[in-house]
């Protein structure tokens, strides 16, 4: 019997159990010929060689199934093995396109002044003197109405130099109380390293009645929303001049590249101006009729916010579908 | 505008200020500071007196001085041709580092010792104001032989570049800059005494000169005459006209821009002898309208364009003669609305006068004078001929209420008073909380209750506003352009997310080129009127030509896969804007790697089809003859999206692919309002198995699948949900015949599909194609 019980933890595959198996304890396997055997034993023995049987068949069957278990765990591991890659070969291999960085930081300033409440209007490029120019306080003399800055059509019309006309035209079409932003493509006739023809402006504005709109208010909602923007900035409001508000102001943010420190993006001044604002000038509200409101206004440019944000150098780049720029955004 | 802090305290008592707090303030005030550059000449760089000066024996060009330089006498060999004795210099004595690192040592030059070196300014750092060595004068202030040029506020100062808003014409001067600081510190300007004291000595300019005027024409208008000898520029002025990167021709011109700069005051110098009449009649100045409707100064010629230019004839010159220096000013609104009316080519002071130059002509004119008398020995005539305006300051009203509200915080009304005073505001005649203000004629720009609230703000400092929540109203305010901008933000994911990348290009395209492809471009005239250059001189019609020159550069880049997106307007001849989405696929499906062995196949129109579905959903291709030349004429459908024609799709026609130097290349174009933004519903789906069949049918090539299509679908049974292609097989023994293999989808709502149900379904399906277009199974 010992023999069999080394057979067994010898045994080299599971196949080769299965044989042992079959020859212990198949129809004519040993242990079945023990048992024959047995009836022809006398009476007295036949009860402990019954007892010694049975401890044997148990006693194998036990080592049958370890063997059986060590057995598949080895074949298991040898054929994964056989499987075996290397994962080093592998890495990134990515498919997937991106969204331009314009469009991208655009989507995130109209999601910020939509989740505060404020309406989203577009409008149209082409655009008439009145709403881009004279109803915005812009008289026919000023300076910023040159040939030189305005695309104009034969016609007399004009490309829009910013999304203003946008809020005209909703002035004109609806009533205060109005909250709203403009996003869109504006135009100038400038071009070199840092002016394309074209470029992105978010405006904003707000009309309520007199007395209620405020400069704090103003301050408020910008300095919440140039955090939002470019996490923790320092925020510094400078006065300035624009035709269509009054107080205006431009607005700072500390440098986001050298922290306020000094570097050549901000020119050594610790500071980048990123937006422009005011209380709206009462010439804006008397050229679409309103009375007795008041409201503020402010505006950016899309391009800088994405070049500040994502460290892009090159205005340009931005306008040539360029992959090498694109891929960098998967 | 170019200050220093020693010409604005030359205005203003600044001294204990220091620059960066001037800097802050000048900021916050809404004066934005552009750029400080600090300058200080380097130690051991001295006063000194040259005592004597000999030519050298050994060489004509350098002269042997000796120079007291306070402590003691030195020998300096000296180069300059403008070196005498008795002049003030600059002496970089033995150890003094130059700016441009060389070290002052005792050298020997052609025999004889020279222990240190006379400068020129641009030797110590200054800007180049003066040919030769510095000669220095009183200009500079109060120094002592061998003190340090650093000790002397000239040598050592800063320049401050403001960059002003165009409203803020008043401060184009130091005087103006100081007049707000003045403000910002709450102290007095310095007074500069403009009297004359020899007045009653003096010759009257009535005796020489007459001023006539036809008709009122808005201008302010003061003479002076001099008889002009002997103008000498001290080195500050040159100094800081070398500082403010202007130059001017002669003395006289040099030192009215001086005057102007540091004044605002707009002024001129005539030669006297272009008015003078005949024989002994007195000199004659008419003010007329000219041609253009302009105010010009005339005599039998214009002599000049009030606040515009100046005729070259009429210039005085520094020779001794006599000369007429006239102050102006004209309102810049005047100015300014005729010259959009009638643009006339103008000089540089126009740029002051349209912003607003100084009203107050004897500030500038005055100082003018004073200079004239220190620096020349020019006898001046008394008294002045003048044509004023009549004139009365605006008057603003603003109660304290308003500009509380406006603000949004309360300000001290004392506080206001003390501002508007400090800016030259009189509030005398205000009365309780309400503000009556008389604006000086110098601030122009301010008109109304905001203008003056603004002057506040920018002096009380906006950083001193504290923030404040806006309350509002709640109110649903999503409109139609906030659901639009959704459904772009939509697509454009789902394009990046399908691999293509997002790109934006100018909505200007070159005419000559969309011309050559077919396009209609804007009408003639509906075209601009301006382009910026001949590339862009047309509104794009199609997305199509900016992604095929971006696909272009990148192929150039070494990209041998493009994908692209755009979403943008376009234009129709009418100009008419509308907005568009394009793909363009070019080159290779993917990246090489380990998936294609390194050998990507190049895109087809199945993959590009499939790609597309992935990004717009559903549609389906009817084939199309476009009207342009853009598109292969074989590989080009249109695409349809629930019935409604939605855009084209097609291969690069491949001589256009050839001309923008691509590889294979698909593109497609979708008016953006077909695509669907809605909200889908779920139909009911059946619950039993559904059942497959593939028939595998001859057709004749030339037999479109719409065709085929068309017959099944109209013998198609309740139970057949969908069927499509899956193979596409052909060899010679097919012939002119393609084997289509088709699979059809059947399930039921109501049972398990039994072998017969399915076979009678199949079967009307064949009979139909038998009878309607003659095909069976292959």
């Amino acid at each position: 019997m010992k023999e069999w019980y080394n057979a067994i933890n010898q045994a080299q595959s599971v196949e080769q159990l299965e044989e042992i198996r079959i020859a212990v304890f198949g129809k004519k396997g040993i242990l079945a010929d023990e048992f024959a055997k047995m009836k022809s034993a006398p009476d007295e023995e036949k009860a402990q060689i019954a007892k010694d049987l049975n401890t044997h068949k148990a006693n194998l069957t036990h080592e049958l199934m370890q063997r059986k278990i060590v057995l598949q765990t080895l074949e298991l591991e040898a054929k994964m093995k056989a499987e075996a890659i290397d994962v080093t070969l592998y890495g990134s291999n990515c498919e997937a396109g991106a969204l331009h960085p314009v469009m991208e930081t655009m989507d995130r300033i109209i999601e910020y002044f939509a989740s505060m409440n404020f309406s989203v209007y577009t409008g149209t490029m082409v655009e008439d003197d009145f709403n881009n120019f004279e109803a915005l306080n812009l008289p026919k003399y000023h300076p910023a109405r040159d040939m030189q800055d305005t695309f104009y059509f034969k016609d007399e019309m004009l490309l829009r130099t910013h999304t203003s006309p946008v809020q005209i035209r909703t002035m004109m079409q609806t009533k205060p109380p109005i909250r709203m932003i403009a996003p869109g493509a504006v135009f100038r006739r400038d071009y070199d390293i840092t002016h394309t023809p074209m470029f992105h402006q978010v405006e904003g504005l707000l009309v309520d009645e007199e007395g209620k709109v405020s400069f704090a208010n103003l301050k408020f909602i910008l300095e919440d929303f140039l955090k939002y923007m470019f996490g923790d900035v320092e925020v510094r409001f400078r006065p300035s001049f624009f035709p269509f508000t009054e107080p205006s102001a431009e607005v700072d943010i500390s440098c986001v590249f050298c922290k306020g420190h000094g570097c050549r993006v901000c020119s050594k001044t610790g500071w980048l101006e990123v937006l422009g604002c005011g209380i709206v000038d009462p010439n804006v509200f008397k050229a679409v009729k309103y009375k007795n409101v008041s409201g503020y206004a402010f505006g950016l440019g899309v391009e800088r916010f994405a070049m500040l944000i994502h460290q892009i150098g090159d205005l340009r780049s931005l306008f040539e579908g360029d992959i090498k720029l694109l891929e960098q955004f998967q | 505008m170019i200050i220093t802090r020693s010409w604005l305290n030359e205005w203003i008592d600044l001294s204990d200020i220091s620059t960066d707090d001037l800097v802050k303030t000048l900021n916050s005030i809404g004066l934005e500071v552009d750029r400080v550059h600090s300058y200080s000449v380097p130690g051991k760089i001295i006063f000194g007196r040259v005592l004597e000066c000999e030519k050298h024996p050994d060489a004509d060009k350098l002269n042997v001085c000796k120079v007291d330089i306070g402590t003691s006498v030195r020998q300096i060999v000296c180069g300059a041709s403008n070196v005498r004795a008795g002049l003030d210099v600059v002496v970089a004595t033995i150890g003094a580092v130059m700016p441009n690192g060389i070290v002052i040592k005792p050298v020997k030059l052609r025999g004889v010792e020279s222990e240190g070196m006379i400068c020129s300014a641009k030797e110590i750092g200054l800007e180049d104001c003066q040919s030769g060595i510095i000669e220095l004068d009183s200009s500079v202030g109060n120094y002592t032989l061998g003190q340090e040029l650093s000790e002397n506020p000239i040598f050592s100062d800063d320049l401050i570049e403001i960059e002003l808003t165009a409203n803020r014409g008043d401060c184009l001067s130091i005087r103006g800059i100081a007049r707000d600081l003045s403000a910002a510190y709450d102290r007095s300007l310095k007074e500069i005494n403009l009297e004359d004291t020899h007045e009653d000595k003096r010759i009257g300019i009535g005796r020489i000169l007459s001023l006539s005027y036809e008709k009122d024409l808005n201008v302010n208008l003061r003479y002076k005459a001099v008889d002009l000898k002997n103008l000498d520029l001290p080195f500050v002025l040159k100094l800081r006209l070398a500082q403010i990167e202007e130059k001017r021709d002669t003395n006289i011109e040099s030192l009215l821009l001086y005057v102007t700069q540091s004044t605002g005051v707009v002024l001129r110098a005539y030669n006297y002898s272009f008015f003078a009449g005949e024989e002994d009649s007195i000199a004659k100045i008419e003010l007329i309208e000219d041609e253009n409707g302009y105010a010009c100064v005339h005599a039998k010629e214009k002599a000049s364009t009030v606040g515009i230019n100046q005729e070259e004839a009429s210039k005085a010159t520094d020779e001794e003669a006599t000369i007429l220096i006239e102050a102006s000013y004209i309102p810049p609104d005047i100015i300014s609305k005729q010259m959009s009316v009638c643009k006339i080519p103008s000089g540089p002071m126009y740029y002051r006068t349209s912003r607003g130059s100084e009203p107050e002509l004897n500030q500038g004119l005055g100082f003018c004078l004073k200079l004239v008398e220190k620096y020349s020995a020019s006898s001046i005539y008394g008294g002045n001929i003048e044509l004023c305006d009549a004139y009365e300051n605006k008057v603003v009203s603003v109660s304290k209420k308003e500009i509380d509200e406006i603000i949004g915080a309360v300000i001290d009304k004392a506080k206001i008073t003390k501002i508007l005073k400090n800016l030259g505001f009189n509030t005398s005649k205000s009365q309780a909380d309400n503000f009556v203000i008389s604006v000086p004629r110098f601030r122009h720009d301010i008109v109304n209750k905001q203008d003056i609230v603004e002057e506040i703000v920018r002096l009380v400092g906006i950083d001193n506003i504290p923030s404040k929540p806006f309350v509002l109203k709640e109110e649903n305010r999503l409109k139609d352009d906030y659901f639009l901008f959704k459904k772009r933000s939509l697509y454009r994911h789902k394009g990046a997310n399908n691999g293509f990348f997002e790109s934006v290009h100018f909505v200007f395209d070159e005419k000559k080129t969309l011309n050559h492809y077919g396009f209609e471009t804007t009408k003639e005239e509906l075209e601009l009127l301006n382009p910026i250059v001949n590339t862009l001189d047309t509104l794009r019609p199609t997305l199509l030509t900016g992604l095929l020159k971006a696909t272009s550069n990148n192929k150039n880049n070494g990209y041998a896969s493009v994908k692209l997106f755009e979403v943008g307007s376009v234009f129709s001849p009418l100009r008419e804007e509308s907005l568009k989405m394009a793909f363009v696929w070019s080159g290779e499906k993917e990246k090489e790697s380990l998936l294609n062995g390194g050998k990507p196949s190049k895109i087809d129109f199945a993959t590009f089809v499939q790609t597309l579905s992935n990004v717009i959903g559903g549609f389906e291709l009817t084939q199309h003859t476009p009207t342009h030349k853009l598109a292969h004429p074989y590989q080009c459908a249109q695409v349809m999206i629930n019935g409604v024609a939605a855009g084209e799709l097609f291969r690069i026609h491949p001589e256009v692919e050839e001309a923008y130097g691509i590889d294979v290349t698909y593109v497609c174009e979708l008016d953006f309002t077909i695509l669907p933004f809605t909200l889908k519903t779920a139909k009911q789906y059946s619950k039993y198995q559904a059942s497959y069949r593939d028939l595998s049918l001859l057709v004749p090539k030339s037999m479109s699948y719409s065709e085929l299509k068309a017959v099944i679908d109209a013998n198609k049974s309740e139970e057949l949900i969908r069927f499509y292609p899956v193979d596409r097989y052909s060899d010679k023994s097919l012939g002119e015949n393609v084997s289509l293999s088709l699979r059809f989808v059947l399930q039921s709502n109501d049972k398990t599909l039994e072998e017969e149900d399915i076979t009678s379904s199949i079967d009307k399906i064949l009979d139909g194609l038998k009878l309607n277009l003659g095909i069976g199974l292959r």
